[in-house]
């Protein structure tokens, strides 16, 4: 899960000028690795990925803040 | 160029959308996106110029042309393009020629088919350089300007460095372009079904500041504003707060500003659900973040607010929006729909400039003066220099913003801004928009000063001095002059005075319009007392309930009344001629405060009881000193006196010509019927002033009246439609002066009037105006804020013309009356009456606030839909009413009666305060007296053989369900020895058990037996459905006609059913049937078989679709009677069940309901259940366990049975019913009333209104009248209007209230039977549900209180309650011959 992750977003939405891999605790919003609208296509990659539906209201900092809480809640589904 | 049109690629949605609004405005600006950059320091030229050639190089969106195919457009890249930008010296010009040097440029419109930029470099002087920069956006947007820049910043960099220029050319726009069209297409559809689902909950875009676009222009103007760093630095440090951050600081203070801007929105249009449209930067990768061109596309953000919204509640919700946004905002998916659902946009920009290789750069964003016209308002959070300082800009259109909101706009918003980061938790209407100078403005108009104080009653005095002989009053040709007036006056308040009646007393003056009228109010003032003024038209008890609540020592009257009528002495003054004209004509000494109350009068109020306004002296003399000048003209006022005394629009009349030396003409009422005294009024053509109401002047509309001397005319009370202004300024000629006159009985007559300008008053409703001397008017909103001008809010009104309150109702008082908060110590009237200020500065009337309707969510003003539905050609007046709706009592309040078990909620029950029905209390009455109907089993065997012939080959037929009641009449006829044909209609869904049932019956009783079954059977059921909302009377009345056909057949005489006892009472044993002293049996009998005839006249689907001929026959009902076998026998229901099981074997069905053998029987519940509140079994049950064959519990098991609605919406779907909408069976009804010279189409109605009006707008139904109800005030009566039901109205005529004394009676009658509020003289009995249960309820009550005969049929004869009292007049008429 974790790899799939973080693949997509190195690949396909990270900021990030560098090559530099992301960690699973790396602030992917403070760290500038994302902006909202990367973080919604994560979202929405997860969606299709992993069959679950993120609600509006479950977007917040405290589920998404890095990869770690990302699994977290996605295994909380 | 046709080398570029190799490349050619289609346009993306966003593209395509600023393409199209450019063609459509092709000589406007509106696209040029320009920005300047501003460098200090040592600039070389030549460099830059180098620099922006590399540039164009690099970036395709430089070299992006643009051609149409077949006006398909298409764009193409040039593989070069030389450009030589432009250097200006303007180190020797003005200060400001680069400003207006930008501006003018700034309006060039690039040309659509070349590069589409411009760019310019001027020099200031050998230390300030400026770049001008225009790109259109069709090829580039904010992070565009961004990444521009840095490349440019790159190049000159390294041109001045001199490096070797490693710069990578930017990735090509037409990536993206493919990308667009190559989307992901799963993600896709759940994002384009999320923008549809919010484009649907939008109904119209909101109004801003009431002002209603009237051209199409994309001139707009921008004011730019910092917010300060102070408060900048305030937002983001809230932005910070756990509760309320976002993924990132700029999705927080987007959403910051996105609540912000709904609030600002929702305050200054009223509109709740509200969308902005706010650009999604677009880029979804990497490379896409380094690509120029135009990827935004704009999205709606939705919110709906109301008002107990905080700041926070707003931002949470917009929170959770912007997720959404951000999350479907996928590219190509903003279209012309999604477009056209907002008039607001929020940019927020999160794009910076730096420094230009060393230098200084201040960069400026320059607004061309245009913009989408479709952007009313447009609000951009940029802060590109990074300063820390917000910077806000408001794009708005000068068609809607004039220059006076253009400047308030700013502060208004800043406001907001402030008490939000003051306190996030506070109401969204408790920060105040208008600053202390607007509100200044504002308070300014009102004069404060005292004014000074001549008492009415003394300015009467002057003037009957000065104009003795003059005549001051007319009535019927006779004259009084001032100097009689004035003496008779004096003589009836010595009288009083006799009678002990002092200064302060109340006197009720109960009157029809004569000069006894006027003398007693004079001689009430004269000696100090207040007058209460009650029209002859009141009923006894109104009056004495006046008389009582306004504590009156005395009543002057001259109407025929009785000292049993009212509690107080009467003085009747046609008896007293002699004795008063004997008392002494000298005047009294007047002595009369400020404050003292010179008048009472009655409102009816919304809560029904009427209360008593108190109006001060002082308050009625500033009225009518203000308007004896402001109505003035050359000749002296000739009033008439022609409406109703207790409604303070009279006032006027009553006092401004007897104050100001003119006459007063008095028009009395008609003892009967409608007062018509204004057409009177119009014949008679000697007043030269009047006063009235819309409604009364409707009646002059088709009158020729172009003798007519009237000159001024007030106009109050109502809503004064412009079309009817304009009518009657031309029917009566220019000299007309027309005055709107708009006043509260609380505010005294008029207290904001307006002159009627044809030629400015353009909107619907003529604006009340302006307020009068001495009188303030506040437009507030709920938090009691001053709303911006032009905003809705609620009118409150202070000043000299208030009442003191209302007499003995304290808490009404203060309830109304609040303390002025502008004005230390003062008082304000809160009118409840919706009003917003024009740009002149005029009040206009919208509407009041408790007939504000809210249909669907939407709020919906009347006045708006009335005000259309009169621009109609062929429509003269109308009004707009929400149908009342039926009181729905909620389920968990529904009590069922402590006998019978029957719900509350069942139409008219009336539970006592035991809980007992008023069917079992009513019951208890006349249960001894119904045993009298009842007979013995002997008698039945006795009936059913005496029509037995030899060559008959059956007794009767039995109606068989396989239930146990029909089970045991069978069994029990045969054990009677009679030859018996059984019967069972198999309707489709008898269940196997039951079915089983009556196969096992048959066999073990031996008797012969038949299935009755008809192909229509569906369709009756969904007949049954839509006119019962049960499925059993279809299959009833397919019974009784299959069955009946039968018998005839087989020349069967009797037909027996097994109704139980419970159900004679519920469907033919009414109460009206035993209010006779004596019990006739055979009468009733009489009269049930008559109703049985009528049963089978009814146009349903039975009669449509079987053989019903025979029943056309009276003979038929002679050959085949039909007999209930439960009439003849009483039987428990143990020994029922006891029997039936020892002698027929007959088991309870466990596959059907327990209340049934059917299956579709749960359908029927269903449907009933869902559309009327309450099961169809609920009111026959109750009558069962009034006839002791059931127990309370037992029934109360029953109705409450759990239904399988899986199984229910499987039959529905297999008879072919299908269910009304949720919406239309518990939504209002919207219902448009006119009258015109003809009857309009509801459809044509319909199209014309949907020309000015949202869908919600349009009434369901429309309805053609001869003529509005008004009240006795001459005012639409509203509540008339409201309480007609749908069948009423879908009837094909108009609605007219029943005249004289035997259409009263039939119509309280018919709406006490058929459960309808409101009777119209027209109404059909039929078409209202009457049917022959009804028939027989109607002529037993109309029989017994005229104490006549009148056969059953004849209400089915004469279905009117017109036609039905003619033919009871003819009736009485011969019986007295």
């Amino acid at each position: 899960m974790e790899e799939k992750i973080v693949a997509f977003v190195n690949d396909q939405i990270s900021s990030n000028q560098t090559d530099e891999k992301i960690e699973a605790q790396d602030d992917l919003l403070g760290g500038g690795i994302l902006d909202s609208l990367g973080m919604m296509r994560l979202i929405s990659f997860i969606e299709t990925e992993f069959g679950i539906k993120v609600p509006p209201e479950d977007m917040t900092i405290e589920n998404f803040i890095n990869i770690e809480t990302i699994t977290g809640y996605i295994s909380s589904k | 160029m046709t080398q570029s049109r190799k490349n050619a690629l289609p346009l993306t949605q966003s593209q395509s959308l600023m393409w199209t609004g450019q063609k459509l405005n092709p000589e406007s600006p509106l696209y040029n996106v320009i920005h300047t950059f501003d460098f200090t320091g040592a600039f070389h030229v030549s460099n830059f110029q180098r620099a922006f050639q590399e540039l164009i190089d690099r970036v395709d969106v430089f070299r992006t042309v643009f051609f149409e195919e077949e006006d398909v457009p298409y764009q193409s890249v040039l593989d070069v393009y030389a450009y030589e930008m432009d250097f200006l010296d303007f180190s020797s010009k003005s200060k400001d020629f680069l400003n207006h040097f930008i501006k003018e440029r700034s309006q060039e419109v690039l040309d659509l088919h070349k590069p589409l930029f411009d760019a310019i470099l001027i020099k200031m002087s050998e230390q300030r350089h400026v770049w001008y920069l225009n790109i259109h956006h069709v090829i580039t947007d904010a992070t565009s300007s961004t990444i521009i820049y840095d490349v440019i910043a790159d190049l000159y960099k390294q041109i001045t460095q001199g490096e070797a220029l490693n710069v990578e050319n930017a990735p090509a726009f037409s990536s993206y372009v493919q990308f667009e069209k190559t989307q992901n297409t799963a993600n896709v559809s759940d994002a384009k079904s999320y923008w549809e689902e919010k484009i649907g909950a939008l109904s119209t875009v909101p109004i801003f500041y009431g002002k209603q676009r009237k051209q199409y222009t994309s001139v707009s103007k921008r004011i730019s504003f910092k917010l300060g760093v102070k408060l900048s630095k305030q937002l983001k440090e809230l932005a910070k707060d756990p509760s309320i951050r976002g993924f990132t600081e700029h999705l927080t203070l987007f959403n910051i500003f996105s609540s912000l801007l709904f609030v600002f929105i929702y305050r200054i249009s009223g509109q709740q659900t509200i969308a902005i449209g706010a650009p999604s930067h677009n880029r979804p990768t990497k490379r896409f973040k380094e690509t120029a061109g135009l990827f935004i596309e704009i999205f709606p953000l939705l919110a709906s607010l109301s008002e107990d919204d905080t700041f926070n509640s707003v931002l949470q919700r917009a929170k959770i929006e912007s997720n959404g946004f951000l999350k479907n905002a996928q590219a190509g998916l903003a279209d012309a729909a999604t477009s056209r659902s907002f008039n607001v946009i929020l940019n927020y920009i999160n794009a910076r400039f730096s420094d230009l290789e060393g230098l200084e750069m201040k960069s400026k964003w320059i607004h061309p003066g245009h913009c989408d016209p479709a952007h009313q308002l447009r609000c951009h959070i940029d802060d590109f220099d990074a300063s820390g300082d917000i910077e806000i800009h408001f794009d708005l259109n000068q068609d809607v913003f004039d220059d006076e909101l253009t400047k308030k706009v700013p502060n208004h918003f800043l406001a907001l801004v402030s008490a939000f980061v003051a306190d996030i938790n506070q109401n969204i209407h408790q920060p105040t928009l208008i600053g202390l100078e607007e509100k200044t403005e504002f308070l300014s108009q009102f004069q404060n000063n005292v004014p000074t104080f001549i008492p009415i009653i003394r300015k009467f005095k002057d003037t009957a001095q000065l104009k003795k002989e003059a005549t001051a009053l007319v009535f019927q040709g006779k004259e009084l002059s001032y100097e009689q007036l004035d003496q008779k006056s004096n003589q009836l308040a010595h009288y009083l005075r006799k009678k002990g009646i002092a200064k302060g007393d109340r006197v009720a003056l109960y009157f029809q319009r004569t000069p006894e009228y006027i003398i007693s109010v004079l001689a009430v003032l004269k000696i100090g007392g207040t007058f209460i003024p009650i029209p002859s038209d009141q009923t006894i008890k109104r009056l004495s309930f006046i008389v009582n609540d306004s504590n009156s020592a005395v009543l002057i009257t001259n109407m025929d009344i009785s000292n049993k009528d009212v509690d107080v002495p009467i003085i009747p003054l046609s008896d007293l001629i002699a004795v008063i004209s004997k008392e002494k004509v000298e005047e009294l000494p007047i002595s009369v405060n400020t404050m003292d109350p010179a008048y009472m009068i009655y409102t009816s109020g919304s809560t029904g009881t009427p209360k008593g306004v108190l109006i001060p002296h002082a308050a009625i003399a500033n009225y009518l000193n203000w308007a004896e000048n402001a109505y003035a003209h050359q000749d002296p006022y000739i009033f008439p006196l022609c409406t109703s005394i207790g409604f303070d629009l009279t006032i006027t009349a009553t006092f401004l010509p007897l104050l100001t030396g003119g006459q007063l003409v008095v028009y009395k009422e008609s003892a009967q019927g409608p007062d018509i005294a204004i057409m009177e009024v119009l014949e008679e053509n000697v007043v030269n002033s009047i006063k009235l109401t819309p409604s009364h002047l409707h009646l002059l509309a088709g009158k020729d009246v172009s003798h007519s001397n009237i000159k001024t005319m007030i106009v109050g009370g109502e809503d004064f439609k412009t079309s009817l202004a304009n009518k009657i300024q031309t029917i009566f000629g220019a000299d007309l002066r027309i005055f709107n006159e708009y006043g509260p009985t609380e505010a005294t007559v008029g207290c904001i009037v307006s002159k009627f300008d044809a030629r400015s008053h353009l909107n619907a409703s003529v604006p009340i105006g302006k307020p009068i001397a001495h009188m303030h008017a506040y437009v507030l909103d709920s938090h009691k804020n001053l709303v911006p001008k032009g905003v809705a809010g609620v009118l409150y009104l202070g000043g000299i013309g208030l009442a003191s309150g209302y007499a003995n109702a304290s808490e009404s008082t203060s309830k109304k009356f609040l303390a002025d908060p502008f004005i230390e110590g003062a008082r304000m009237y809160e009118t409840g009456d919706l009003v917003r200020i024009n740009k002149p500065g005029e009040f206009e009337f919208l509407g009041r606030v408790d007939e504000q309707v809210k249909l669907r969510g939407y709020r919906i003003e009347l006045e708006d839909i009335e005000a259309n539905l009169i621009s109609h050609a062929t429509v003269e007046n109308c009004s707009v009413v929400v149908l009342e709706k039926e009181k729905v009592i909620p389920e968990n309040e529904v009590i069922n009666c402590m006998e019978c078990g029957l719900p509350s909620n069942y139409p008219e029950t009336d539970f006592n305060e035991q809980g007992v029905c008023h069917i079992c209390t009513a019951f208890r009455g006349y249960k001894e007296k119904a045993q009298q109907y009842f007979k013995t089993k002997k008698d039945l065997v006795e009936i059913l053989s005496k029509k037995r012939t030899e060559n008959s080959s059956y007794d009767c037929l039995s109606l068989l369900s396989g239930g146990k009641d029909s089970t045991y009449v069978l069994a029990q006829l045969i054990g009677m020895g009679l030859k018996v044909l059984a019967f069972t209609l198999d309707n489709g869904y008898i269940s196997d058990q039951a079915k089983a049932n009556v196969d096992r019956i048959v066999s073990k009783l031996r008797v012969d037996h038949i299935y009755g079954t008809t192909e229509y059977m569906n369709k009756i059921f969904v007949d049954s459905l839509h006119r019962h909302q049960n499925v059993c009377n279809g299959c009833f009345k397919t019974i009784y006609t299959l069955s009946t056909q039968i018998a005839l057949e087989k020349q069967i005489p009797f037909v027996v059913t097994g109704l139980s006892r419970g159900q004679f009472f519920e469907t033919r044993l009414t109460e009206e049937l035993f209010w006779d002293e004596k019990v006739d049996a055979a009468q009733i009998d009489r009269t049930i078989l008559e109703a049985r005839k009528l049963y089978h006249q009814e146009e349903d689907a039975v009669k449509s679709l079987l053989d019903v001929s025979m029943f056309e026959k009276e003979d038929t009902f002679e050959k085949v009677q039909f007999v209930d076998f439960y009439r003849y026998s009483d039987v428990s229901l143990e020994e029922m069940l006891r029997y039936l099981e020892e002698k027929v074997g007959w088991v309870r069905p466990t596959d059907t309901g327990r209340s049934t053998n059917c299956l579709i029987n749960q359908l029927g519940i269903y449907v009933h259940k869902k559309q009327k509140g309450y099961s169809n079994y609920s009111f026959p049950y109750s009558w069962d366990v009034r006839m002791g064959h059931k127990t309370r519990t037992e029934t109360l098991d029953e109705i409450n049975e759990v239904i399988d609605e899986g199984e229910v919406k499987r039959i529905m779907s297999e008879i072919g019913y299908s269910e009304p909408a949720e919406e239309a069976l518990h939504s209002e009804l919207l219902v448009g009333y006119y009258t015109g010279s003809q009857k309009v189409s509801s459809k044509e109605l319909s199209a014309h209104l949907k020309k000015e009006l949202p869908e919600y707008m349009i009434p369901q139904l429309f309805k053609h009248l001869e003529e509005l109800p008004l009240t006795s005030n001459g005012k639409i009566d509203k509540s008339v209007l409201r309480k007609l039901n749908a069948a009423q109205l879908e009837m094909d005529t108009p609605y007219i209230a029943p005249r004289g004394e035997i259409e009263e009676l039939l119509a309280a009658i018919w709406s006490e039977v058929l459960k309808i509020k409101q009777v119209g003289v027209h109404d059909n009995f039929i078409s209202l549900g009457g049917h022959s249960l009804a028939a027989i309820q109607t002529t037993a009550r109309i029989n017994e209180e005229l104490e006549i005969e009148l056969p059953l049929n004849k209400v089915f004869e004469f279905p009117t309650v017109e036609q039905y009292s003619a033919y009871i007049e003819n009736t009485l008429i011969e019986l007295l011959q």
